[in-house]
């Protein structure tokens, strides 16, 4: 069953570039080894901005650790570099190890996942401790805190050290809602609360409010396809908090499309649709225009399919 | 210049003498080069009894005087009047060179009670194994075999004239001092063993805090970055973090060109990986160059008051008297001044660099540090004798070998691997042997193997084999054990059961038995604090704590109400915990 073909809606368009061009430029000049260029962009972003986002981009260019790993040879003070070498060794790391669920991935597959973790942590312990300000490179040590199973306490200090500088960083509450889900050691209390504290401390219109949706969408994944699903979204409180925290993000007035829109707006065009409240997911699908991230779409099916199915139903007259 | 500063140098009936002017009571003590690491596992304690059977004539005089058995040194102190003074030196050195060896199995039993009341650190022994300045974590097992012969010849080798230095502070020197002892010639420092093949290194074991020490070059820079370290631990971990209640670093110079630095930072249970991740990082900042100059001013200052004070030049007698056994240079207080103003951020942090290359680091049980870059301390050996496999009774996968160069305890991990810990008996520090046919051998590694006959099923002949193999030197008679080892059932007989869940790898071959773990948490809060209180009245002192057992048994005492207020988990786990 595909939805994909219809003229009248055309398919998602899942490129990072569509909706940030920049990433197309990072890309060449990651794999030209140009980090000159590279840094003058990253440099030129303004005060606030997550960085993460160009680093996670730079880190999923195949190849780009030769460069780096020769650059941190010569110059082994380089937060910039030992951060995008961190991040690319944790993509590696990650590509060996796939999104299966920990009991289908072999011994062999882990050990080469922790190995690169590690070789991550070595650059990112490093990175922190030369500028314990850099957003990135708090946001990447999240990563390997959870995928080294560090524990929750760790977890948390890191962020509270990112949070110290960056209050209201997006990409690093989300790496922590992750963290504090019951599958990575966590407790659901916990990830709604976290995403309850990021949206009331963060500004109007900031992005941070998209966590709520995020935890709802864990939460919902988690339970028995079928009953128990449904059930959990028909409650009022998980509608209610939804559309507050929409309306205090992507739905308020200073809201402006930083890194990371397109995701939250998917999120909660996929739980309005879910619940059935069309009139709200049509909003947000209109704000995306045909622009798509895997999550949340790779939680409803495949990615394509789920979105345009989504938004037709949506989308639909009457 | 402060008069009282000088510190003069004389002989006391060939015995090099340091002086230093002071008023009030006359301080002195004699020190020898000779401690615990001078010894050997199985003969462990003798320098401790010999200290304690040199004190009994002393007996409940009303001036104050106590003996310190360490490491590498042994101390006899006193305070008093100067009559007072001389007669302890004077009686010190006639029970010296004749030992009261009526008092023999009544100072043994008081050193087994001692000991019952003294918490070990563990970190010597996984950097130095069962030998030389590792034995410092172990019991005193030799004190129980010990015979008078022992006792004597131990006294006539490293109790002598050429291996002693007296110092005096007080208003002049005791008239009429005569200290007579038998001739001998100075002893050089014990040799430096390893039990780690690589460094940075890292165990896990406890229920508390981390705990981490390193070997860095004796000096001053290396002294203020001890005192850095502490400030960044407290302002990460106890300020900043909330997750540790005492964070402190020590300095202890081993007299050899090198010290140890060691810090550390307790941590409630649910805190205990923050704690960790927060050590890593503060280590990491330092060793990244990132070293406040505000940080090292406040220590430096710190430091040269200490150095200023009227006592300073005291205080550091003890500390000096070990330099010159050692064949160190001294300096002035003036020189070490100048020093601490010269050092720079810079120095720290090769200071930082250096530390980070040699450290070890106690992590709580569960927890690793490998992924900081810490290479796992063996707690293996890496092969098993060949000879006669005897499989375990309790079907838990793991067996015994006995092989004619010595023995082997082999366990399967979860992972299909084998492990196994070997002792061979030329490596053999000690074979602790029960009169029901247990024994337990420790390699020089500090790594153990148990023979226990009824869990494996040896027959008396081979047991008998390794008894003589085992050189007679090695071996410790113990008492009756309440309990023999008998067999439990295990679980499925497929090799799964020999390591329990969570840590496969770590089943039969540890150093240690569980008994003796739980405790270090208390000892690292006991020893840090102990560290800051001698910390606080002066950096420079702390090195050469003048701690009597007498003093650090008050001192330790007053802690432990301190521990207890704090409530602890730690502390009822040790109450529940007996010694092996």
């Amino acid at each position: 069953m595909s939805f994909a073909s219809s003229a009248s809606s055309p398919p998602p368009d899942f490129e990072v570039a569509s909706a940030f061009p920049e990433a197309v430029r990072l890309r060449q000049d990651a794999a030209a080894g140009d980090w000159t260029s590279v840094r003058q962009y990253v440099d030129s972003l303004p005060q606030g901005t997550d960085r993460a986002f160009a680093v996670r981009v730079l880190a999923e260019v195949p190849g780009v650790e030769q460069s780096l790993r020769e650059l941190v040879a010569t110059a082994p003070d380089d937060v910039f570099a030992l951060t995008v070498l961190g991040a690319r060794e944790i993509e590696i790391g990650w590509e060996i190890r796939t999104a299966a669920r920990a009991e289908d991935v072999g011994h062999e597959q882990f050990a080469a996942f922790h190995a690169h973790l590690r070789e991550a942590e070595k650059r990112l312990i490093r990175a922190t401790a030369l500028d314990p300000s850099h957003d990135a490179a708090w946001a990447e040590r999240l990563n390997t805190a959870r995928g080294l199973e560090l524990g929750q306490n760790e977890a948390r200090r890191r962020y509270d050290r990112l949070a110290a500088h960056h209050p209201h960083h997006f990409t690093g509450q989300a790496r922590l809602l992750q963290q504090l889900c019951p599958k990575w050691g966590g407790s659901w209390q916990a990830a709604h609360g976290f995403a309850q504290e990021c949206l009331r401390g963060a500004p109007d219109g900031a992005l941070n409010g998209g966590l709520v949706a995020e935890a709802h969408l864990e939460h919902w994944l988690e339970l028995r396809e079928g009953r128990e699903r449904t059930e959990y979204l028909r409650q009022p409180h998980v509608h209610a908090e939804l559309v507050e925290a929409a309306e205090r993000s992507v739905a308020h007035p200073h809201y402006r499309p930083t890194y990371g829109w397109v995701t939250v707006q998917g999120c909660f065009a996929a739980l309005f649709s879910l619940i059935g409240d069309r009139a709200r997911a049509a909003a947000h699908f209109r704000a995306l225009g045909n622009l798509a991230s895997e999550y949340p779409w790779s939680y409803l099916g495949k990615p394509a399919d789920a979105y345009v199915k989504h938004r037709d139903a949506a989308l639909a007259p009457g | 210049m402060n008069p009282q500063a000088a510190v003069h140098r004389t002989e006391t009936d060939g015995i090099p003498t340091l002086f230093a002017q002071a008023a009030g009571p006359m301080r002195a003590g004699l020190v020898f080069r000779v401690g615990v690491a001078d010894e050997t596992l199985a003969r462990a304690g003798v320098t401790h009894l010999v200290e304690h059977l040199a004190l009994h004539r002393q007996g409940l005089a009303d001036y104050h005087f106590n003996g310190a058995t360490k490491a590498a040194f042994t101390h006899f102190h006193v305070e008093g009047s100067e009559h007072e003074v001389v007669a302890y030196l004077q009686g010190v050195c006639a029970s010296l060179a004749a030992l009261p060896m009526e008092r023999l199995e009544t100072e043994k039993e008081i050193l087994r009670t001692e000991e019952s009341r003294r918490e070990t650190p563990q970190l010597p022994l996984w950097r130095y194994g069962a030998q030389g300045y590792g034995l410092v974590s172990y019991p005193e097992w030799g004190v129980r075999n010990l015979g008078p012969q022992d006792v004597e010849a131990w006294a006539q080798t490293w109790f002598t004239q050429g291996n002693a230095v007296l110092w005096v502070a007080g208003e002049r020197l005791p008239a009429g001092l005569t200290l007579r002892l038998p001739a001998g010639p100075r002893r050089s420092l014990p040799a430096v063993t390893s039990a780690l093949p690589a460094t940075p290194a890292y165990f896990s074991d406890g229920t508390g805090g981390v705990l981490l020490d390193a070997v860095v070059t004796d000096s001053t820079a290396a002294r203020l970055y001890a005192g850095v370290l502490e400030r960044e631990l407290s302002r990460a971990l106890r300020q900043e973090g909330g997750y540790s209640y005492t964070a402190a670093t020590d300095y202890t110079a081993r007299r050899d060109g090198f010290a140890l630095v060691t810090a550390f930072a307790d941590a409630l249970p649910a805190k205990q990986d923050a704690v960790l991740g927060g050590f890593v990082d503060v280590l990491a900042g330092l060793q990244a160059g990132r070293i406040g100059q505000g940080d090292l001013d406040a220590v430096r200052t710190r430091a040269d008051s200490a150095l200023a004070a009227p006592d300073a030049a005291v205080l550091r007698l003890p500390g000096a008297a070990e330099d010159l056994l050692a064949g160190r240079p001294s300096r002035t207080l003036d020189e070490l001044r100048a020093e601490l103003r010269a050092v720079t951020p810079e120095d720290l942090h090769t200071v930082a660099v250096e530390a980070a290359g040699t450290a070890l680091m106690q992590v709580p049980g569960g927890h690793s540090a490998d992924w900081a870059g810490y290479t796992e301390a063996p707690t293996g050996s890496s092969y098993a004798v060949t000879g006669r496999r005897f499989a375990s009774r309790s079907r838990d996968g793991s067996a015994l070998i006995v092989g004619e160069e010595g023995v082997s305890v082999t366990a399967g991990a979860r992972d299909g691997t084998e492990h196994a810990a070997t002792v061979p008996y030329r490596a053999c520090a000690a074979m602790l042997s029960w009169p029901d046919g247990g024994r337990r051998l420790i390699g020089t590694d500090g790594l153990v193997v148990d023979l226990e006959p009824g869990l494996y099923g040896v027959d008396a002949h081979t047991m008998a084999t390794v008894d003589a193999a085992v050189p007679p030197t090695a071996v410790v008679w113990m008492p009756p054990r309440q309990r023999t080892p008998a067999p439990e059932p295990g679980p499925a007989p497929d090799g799964s059961g020999a390591s329990r869940a969570g840590s496969p790898g770590r089943a039969a071959p540890t150093r240690r038995t569980g008994g003796q773990t739980a405790t270090l948490v208390v000892f690292g809060l006991l020893s840090a604090l102990f560290a800051f209180l001698a910390l606080s009245f002066t950096v420079f002192g702390a090195d050469d704590p003048e701690t009597s057992t007498g003093e650090w048994l008050a001192i330790a005492g007053f802690m432990w109400g301190l521990t207890g207020l704090l409530a602890w988990p730690a502390v009822g786990v040790l109450r529940r915990t007996r010694r092996m």
